[in-house]
């Protein structure tokens, strides 16, 4: 965690944060959030939510589910690295590690808005209610959130300046918050998912089962590489870097192994538990298990292991974006469909502002990713410094290039303060040349 | 009924995939299967509940309060809901129906008598709707701040001052009884308490000192259960031969019975015997095992890292010299 030796560098030479239109349409859907936010606050839940005593959770608490899935990219990055001493994933950890620490940090957030006495929340530090999985859910999510903020001060200190004996703590700490921090997601990870086991006749037996803590942790885990590849390729468009398709192939390889027990896991529950013929039954639910499965994670397990796709770009990407859907697609049968027959309500049908709410985090999301990306060290060196300067010279990204080559940042200096250009989206603006191929 | 091994054998496997390769060298792997041991004696000093345990545990709530509601005896008038709202001081709201076909159980509903689609010569059936004070309460093992708990004396109490409203209960409940104040800004839950403040002083629940036919009788789950196989015993043409509560999810303290299937009446049937937290104890009881076999494992992996580390430090460091 040397200064001087890191790869990593921040996007921007100096702080600062560039306002592009999407930008100002994320920091619009934010505010709309805080709006309902503060309605929420003072009504209840009754008001921007359609929740009743037939759905007591479901589109916030789908989001926290699927949320916290996705952002055990962090953790399972960090163990691979860390734990089993892959270094050359090491240059998408940071990444990894940042899209886990907001990942988290939203789901706290609607965690905290989703209670009816939220203020109480200090309580079950006082109160252990042990036999709930909540309580496990609530000490391991709070708990790997804290170390996950520990965490980023190992990226915030070779930014900003911090007292020595700050500096010498950290690195005196550094084992056990690793260690720590690959603990607490195993628990909370299985705990979102064993939630549901006290559902047990509630939930359908198409997705209650003994197993739901093994399949929660499984693709908390296989999902990682997923969600690596979809940043990766967000970092490669704005700020025209150019892919590491080695890693992220090995990457997704390595995960579609574990998609693979899964798999197994879950057609041995199902086969044990005499499930089958009702998955092939054509019933509406049956059937829609089965595209969970087939669609969603064969067909991407199966992309994974073809090395034609992992060699392209889009290849990855489509396969990862289908195996992300497929952890979302999951936990929506396991929270709305698998409860609609029990509820006895019908499907549920969310307000608008529930809606935005979750929009309203996800953009959270990502504006905060753009901001600590371009002001703090987590994006690696490009390898090629060539490369750096071709979307400078192409002209469609300014952006990227300046980084690390201090003789260059005379010009990038002078072209900040050109009025910018016609603002577009960076997701939607052309390719730099040698961005994501 | 009972829930097989497979969970636990399941966790530790994905202790292990997440762990990464596994052991390789003899001594790791012996320290390893130490750590295993270790593992298997925490899990074996937090035993799950046998059959036979349950039992006893049944037997030694047979002096608990309980109601035995027959729904043979119930003309739907509606006393026992007047009487319980005048008690606890819950309000009568339009849009919370507490009779009629479409009373439901709501936050000034702590109980209510819903008029069935049955009829029988022309007569509907009521049904009587309130908590059922379960012997093993699934939404007592859902709290994890233990606002909802099971009192010594038997009834399922709330505490709406330690509540945070996650409104898991409401999940968890196997009969669909907590309720939420959706429309308070800091939301509480709202069940029915069996009168605790009453029963404690001797008297019987609300419901049941104003009902006038006897369709709702306060007693000891004991007495309730002998009175219903009585009863059953006396006309074997009227009742059907079930008692609601008696087996339901490790058996209640609010019995039912009536002479038209539960099912039929809108009762949640086919529920398991065996009590609704014990699926999830099932799993959570292996948390310190799985906790210390994977901390463990992660130490030794940390550990063999930094050896790695350091070695190629040193032998970086003797090229340079070398050099």
């Amino acid at each position: 965690m040397n200064a001087t030796e890191t790869p990593f560098r921040p996007v921007n030479t100096g702080w600062g944060f560039r306002m592009t239109r999407f930008r100002v349409f994320l920091l619009g859907i934010l505010g709309l959030t805080a709006g309902i936010v503060a309605y929420r606050l003072i009504v209840g839940l009754g008001g921007p939510t359609n929740l009743s005593d037939e759905w007591p959770w479901a589109l916030w608490t789908w989001w926290k589910l699927t949320g916290v899935a996705l952002a055990g990219a962090g953790y399972s990055t960090m163990v691979i690295v860390h734990f089993v001493g892959r270094d050359s994933w090491k240059d998408v950890e940071r990444g990894a590690f940042l899209t886990s620490l907001l990942g988290y940090l939203m789901v706290c957030a609607a965690l905290l808005l989703d209670l009816g006495q939220w203020y109480n929340a200090w309580r079950p530090i006082f109160s252990w209610g042990y036999h709930s999985v909540m309580f496990e859910l609530y000490w391991c999510i709070g708990g790997y959130t804290v170390v996950q903020l520990v965490e980023f001060l190992y990226i915030f200190e070779e930014r900003v300046h911090v007292p020595r004996s700050m500096r010498w703590t950290l690195k005196k700490i550094y084992g056990p918050v690793l260690i720590v921090g690959a603990l607490l997601p195993v628990f909370h990870q299985s705990a979102l998912c064993t939630l549901y086991v006290i559902a047990k006749g509630r939930l359908d037996p198409l997705w209650w089962s003994m197993l739901l803590p093994l399949f929660a942790v499984l693709t908390s885990f296989f999902i990682g590489p997923s969600v690596v590849t979809v940043e990766n390729h967000v970092t490669a468009r704005v700020y025209g870097r150019r892919l590491n398709l080695p890693v992220l192939g090995e990457m997704v390889h390595a995960s579609a192994f574990v998609m693979m027990a899964y798999l197994v896991l879950r057609l041995g529950d199902y086969w044990a538990r005499g499930m089958l013929p009702e998955l092939f039954s054509g019933s509406p639910l049956g059937t829609l298990a089965l595209i969970e499965l087939a669609v969603f994670v064969a067909l991407p397990m199966l992309l994974f292991l073809n090395p034609g796709v992992r060699a392209t770009s889009r290849g990855l990407l489509w396969a990862s974006g289908l195996a992300i859907a497929g952890i979302a697609l999951n936990r929506f049968n396991i929270v709305i469909v698998g409860m609609m027959e029990s509820t006895g309500a019908g499907l549920y049908v969310p307000h608008w502002m529930e809606v935005v709410f979750v929009l309203g985090l996800a953009a959270f999301v990502a504006l905060a990713y753009l901001f600590i990306v371009e002001n703090f060290p987590i994006l690696p060196l490009p390898e090629d410094p060539t490369d750096s300067t071709r979307p400078l010279a192409s002209g469609t990204d300014e952006r990227g290039a300046t980084h690390g080559h201090p003789q260059r940042s005379g010009t990038a200096a002078r072209r900040e303060r050109v009025p910018p250009q016609p603002a577009t989206p960076p997701a939607a603006r052309p390719r730099a040349p040698v961005s994501a191929r | 009924m009972t829930p097989d091994t497979l969970p636990s054998r399941g966790r530790q496997d994905g202790a292990r995939s997440s762990a990464g390769d596994g052991p390789s060298d003899p001594s790791r792997r012996r320290f390893l299967a130490g750590a295993a041991a270790v593992a298997a004696g925490t899990v074996v000093g937090m035993p799950a509940a046998s059959a036979q345990d349950r039992r006893r545990e049944r037997d030694r709530h047979a002096d608990d309060p309980g109601l035995l509601i027959d729904l043979t005896r119930c003309i739907g008038c509606g006393s026992c809901v007047a009487a319980c709202k005048l008690d606890h001081g819950l309000a009568w709201r339009e849009d919370q129906p507490s009779l009629g076909p479409d009373a439901d159980l709501a936050s000034s509903n702590w109980s209510v008598v819903r008029t069935s689609d049955v009829r029988i010569g022309g007569v509907p059936r009521y049904v009587k709707t309130q908590c059922m004070h379960c012997i093993d309460p699934a939404c007592v093992s859902a709290c994890f701040v233990k606002a909802l708990q099971k009192s010594p004396e038997g009834p399922v109490v709330y505490d709406g001052d330690r509540c945070v409203g996650c409104r898991y209960c409401l999940l968890a409940c196997p009969f669909g009884v907590p309720t939420f104040e959706w429309d308070e800004t800091f939301g509480r839950v709202q069940k029915c308490d069996l009168c605790a403040s009453r029963t404690s002083r001797g008297l019987p629940t609300a419901c049941a000192e104003a009902c006038p036919t006897g369709a709702v009788t306060f007693g000891t789950r004991g007495n309730l259960l002998s009175e219903a196989h009585r009863r059953m015993a006396a006309h074997p043409d009227r009742y059907v031969d079930h008692i609601y509560g008696e087996h339901e999810v490790g058996g209640t303290s609010v019995l039912y019975i009536s002479d038209v299937s539960f099912e039929e009446l809108g009762f949640r049937t086919g529920l398991p015997e065996v009590p609704i937290p014990e699926f999830t104890w099932e799993i959570s009881r292996l948390i310190p095992a799985v906790a210390a076999g994977l901390a463990t494992t992660l130490v030794v992996l940390w550990h063999r890292r930094q050896e790695v580390l350091r070695a190629r430090e040193r032998s970086a460091s003797m090229t340079e010299v070398a050099e």
